[in-house]
């Protein structure tokens, strides 16, 4: 394996390793806990010396650091602690909570792609210019419409008033249509704009210029040249999006009242459940690195000129 | 993130305006369904539900939560039944009892045949393991005190049907404490789990119509009718197994989703409807139901341990600078009646105090004044260096909370008294509003069909919302007021009904004179269905009931 690689995996380790421990210092350094919320509910009429038990219960009283310690042994261990919430392990949370992000995820972005494509390739190739700004125009739109309002909107019309799909209840692949694409939309928008501006750089390349001159017509030029260079800021751009992807599935999940980590992320933050919130903010780490990884992996596949680089490294 | 959903939760009025004009170009208006012809009830069907919050946990004591009491109902069976139009206690699981004249010893005979879903007898044994639990708590399972149970002592099983309890002081609120959602019989089984173990509906395993068969936790819940169901109240119309064949509970948290899937037809019943959503479905032909929920009002205490409400007449000019007429006009419906005392007019042992709490601005200025709270050049009231200003924070449950609050604050602004009104939905905010510092007011309501309701908000053991020392809060320095906690241990000891009625009045005297709180409107349990849902009741305190539920063809 060559250098580069083995020192983007050590970065990654270390942003992994900053995350958890950022983290955790801040969820611990917050007021109160899940317990103190859970078990100081006025309902239940318990005194501060019955918390103070109960806290002791759960190992809450023992030092900082020793809590740091066990749980770094514990999740490298794979040991995600317990929810106290929920009641169950947080493993056993994020197993059932991931598939059904993941798809969301996956398909939300897969259509966001198909739509930036469309997008960009209308605006290069449609005949008339005031159609082609118009829609110039429409990442513009996209990406300053709320995911939750576009949620709402698309149920009104499609389920509510069309009768189309049903939000509750839905099959298995209904429950999907709206929320992917109220997640695709605004995530198409800064895909589509840097792939826009790209090929219109690239378009005025003085090798798109002797292409043209040769006598290539436009849509040749746009597949054949122009497509690989403009792709390589997409991808860049690609990996960053991953954040807002996950941001964008806490809202579509609560509009659509889908299961899945934007969910659990909710339950977990309003209820303080630190043990539940550590595991998440370590995962949604661990995947950004990993798709930020292999988007550093991917560049010398598209561009031959980072090969040379990474050989000169090796 | 949690911060992403509350900015955009703001946009809801903006995301129903563009809906309205979209659903206009459309140009497809749904149609109202006509209700079902005929009165004889029609077996079999699922019912839909949707609720607003998941539910938390199902140890029945907790059951005060709604979206927990709503499933409780369905799947517990209580010793007795609180008939929700009289507010009598009629017979359910115990087919008769006797009290003692002091009220310290009640005894039960429990009906026979009656079995736990899991096939374990619901016996005197049984019942006697649920209210040691219920009465005493159990510390090594976690599991707590239940609030509407007092000074229990111990149980006797006397024979196989027949179980007897002995209080250590006099606790006339037993016979309806048997009655209500936080006193569900539950198997044994259920009984040895840990507190923390019956969030999971499953392990919840009762005596009710109904079943839990399964679950996706915080999502939904899925209900089955328990076919050899044969032990409902006795004084119901209805008996033998429930008509429905299912009820699948569906949590819906965006208010226009819940109402648009009613409407619809995607869902039968809803819980949660805003007093302005209210025409919109009406309007439809659908049905509002908004049972009393016959407590403590939805109010505005104040937690005089801070310096700044510790002077009556700083409370008692905050109370004068209230508005309820505006606060109710402007935000609710004829479903939330104006308060008139600090509990419900539908509540027992009700009195009326209207005259004590009139909106009267110049009274409350001149308290003001009195106190020396100046208004200073800001506008806003100050004496020795510190400003008049309060802080709150909202509470999720209660309907339109946070506008109520911003309401109040307006009114508060206009004698000088700053209210800020903080948002709920961080943890940090639950430790806060137990901090008489950082939250001397806030709001409060709690829903129970007896006088000991008022115990139950004001002891400083049970929910202690004016904060006193030796409650629930560690951070109370000082405050105490023995005259309160001596009249509500009389309210929940007084065996002579009449006397106890009467040491009711006296405590909601003594809280308005005192003015602790300021009552605002009589909260009701606000829910929308389908014209074809029949035969949908409520419990004393407007929990839903589907047991005599049935689903007339929709045409």
């Amino acid at each position: 394996m060559s250098r580069y690689v083995l020192s983007r995996i050590g970065q990654a380790a270390l942003v992994l390793w900053a995350a958890f421990t950022v983290s955790f210092v801040l969820l611990q350094a917050l007021p109160g806990d899940a317990i103190l919320i859970k078990f100081l509910n006025p309902e239940l009429g318990l005194g501060p010396e019955q918390i103070a038990e109960i806290r002791a219960s759960y190992g809450a009283d023992v030092p900082i650091w020793t809590q740091y310690l066990h749980t770094v042994g514990n999740f490298l261990t794979g040991d995600f602690g317990y929810s106290i919430q929920a009641g169950v392990p947080v493993g056993d949370l994020l197993l059932a909570n991931l598939p059904p992000t993941l798809w969301l995820a996956t398909l939300g972005f897969l259509l966001a792609l198909v739509i930036a494509l469309g997008l960009s390739v209308a605006s290069s190739l449609l005949p008339l210019s005031w159609l082609r700004s118009f829609v110039q125009s429409l990442p513009s739109l996209f990406v300053a419409t709320p995911v939750f309002w576009l949620g709402i909107v698309l149920i009104q019309i499609f389920s509510f008033q069309l009768k189309l799909i049903p939000v509750i209840n839905p099959g298995p692949w209904e429950a999907l249509v709206l929320p992917v694409l109220t997640l695709a939309v605004p995530i198409s928008a800064p895909l589509a704009q840097v792939l826009m501006r790209n090929i219109d750089r690239v378009m005025t390349e003085p090798y798109i210029a002797v292409a043209r001159a040769k006598g290539a017509s436009r849509t040749w030029v746009l597949w054949r040249h122009v497509a690989k260079n403009a792709v390589l800021p997409t991808l860049t751009i690609g990996g960053i999006l991953f954040g807002e992807l996950l941001a964008g599935a806490v809202v579509t999940e609560a509009v659509f009242g889908l299961n899945g980590i934007g969910g659990l992320t909710q339950r977990a933050v309003g209820h303080q459940d630190i043990a539940v919130l550590q595991a998440l903010v370590v995962f949604s780490a661990l995947a950004f690195v990993t798709i930020n990884l292999v988007v550093d992996l991917l560049y010398p596949v598209f561009d031959p000129r980072l090969k040379s680089r990474e050989g000169a490294f090796a | 993130m949690s911060r992403t959903i509350h900015i955009t939760r703001r946009t809801t009025f903006a995301a129903l305006a563009g809906i309205s004009l979209l659903a206009a170009s459309v140009g497809w208006a749904s149609t109202a369904m006509a209700a079902g012809v005929g009165d004889t009830p029609v077996k079999g069907g699922s019912l839909v539900y949707l609720e607003q919050q998941p539910h938390t946990n199902l140890y029945p004591p907790a059951g005060g939560f709604y979206p927990n009491g709503g499933i409780l109902n369905q799947i517990t069976d209580k010793l007795t039944y609180q008939n929700p139009q009289t507010l009598e206690i009629e017979p359910w699981i115990a087919e008769a009892w006797t009290v003692n004249a002091d009220a310290t010893e009640y005894t039960f005979r429990i009906r026979k045949g009656v079995t736990f879903s899991d096939g374990t007898q619901l016996d005197a044994a049984a019942v006697a393991k649920n209210y040691d639990t219920f009465g005493r708590g159990n510390k090594e399972l976690k599991l707590p005190i239940s609030e509407v149970i007092n000074n229990y002592d111990r149980s006797e099983v006397v024979d196989s049907h027949t179980v007897k309890f002995y209080f250590k002081k006099p606790s006339p609120g037993f016979l309806q404490g048997t009655s209500v959602i936080g006193s569900g019989l539950v198997s044994l089984s259920t009984l040895a789990l840990p507190y923390e173990a019956l969030g999971d509906a499953t392990k919840i395993i009762g005596s009710g119509p109904f079943v839990v068969a399964s679950q996706t936790l915080g999502r939904e819940l899925t209900l089955t009718a328990r076919k050899d169901y044969n032990w409902g109240p006795a004084k119901l119309a209805h008996q033998g197994p429930a008509y429905l064949d299912s009820i699948k509970y569906i949590i819906t948290p965006e208010d226009s989703v819940r109402i648009g899937a009613l409407l619809a037809g995607q869902a039968d019943v809803i819980r949660q409807i805003q007093a302005y959503d209210e025409k919109q479905v009406e309007d439809e032909g659908y049905l509002i139901y908004a049972p009393p929920t016959r407590g403590v009002n939805n109010s505005v205490v104040f937690r005089p341990d801070n310096p700044l409400v510790s002077d009556v007449r700083v409370r008692r000019a905050l109370l004068h600078a209230t508005n309820t007429d505006e606060i109710v006009s402007t935000l609710f419906s004829a479903n939330y009646p104006k308060a008139t005392s600090i509990i419900a007019k539908t509540a027992l042992g009700y009195v009326d105090l209207s005259s004590r709490l009139g909106y009267d601005v110049d009274k409350a200025k001149s308290l003001l004044d009195e106190t020396g709270w100046k208004v200073g050049p800001n506008g806003l009231r100050q004496k020795d260096g510190k400003t008049l200003e309060l802080t709150a924070y909202e509470s999720l449950p209660q309907p339109q909370n946070k506008e109520t609050l911003q309401l109040v604050s307006q009114q508060w602004g206009k004698v000088g008294v700053k209210l800020n009104v903080l948002t709920a939905d961080s943890g940090s905010a639950t430790v806060n509003n137990l901090d008489p510092a950082k939250a001397p007011v806030s709001p409060a309501m709690v829903g129970r069909a007896d006088p000991d309701v008022i115990k139950s908000q004001y002891y400083p053991t049970n929910r202690n919302v004016l904060l006193q020392k030796g409650g629930n809060s560690d951070k109370v320095n000082a405050f105490v007021d023995e005259k309160l906690n001596g009249l509500l241990d009389n309210l929940a000891s007084e065996p002579d009904r009449a006397k106890r009625l009467a040491v009711a009045g006296d405590v909601q005297n003594y809280v308005i004179d005192q003015a602790y709180a300021i009552p605002i409107f009589e909260e009701p349990q606000a829910f929308a269905a389908a014209p074809y849902v029949k035969g949908l009741s409520f419990e004393a305190v407007g929990r839903p009931s589907f047991y005599g539920t049935w689903l007339a063809p929709r045409r």
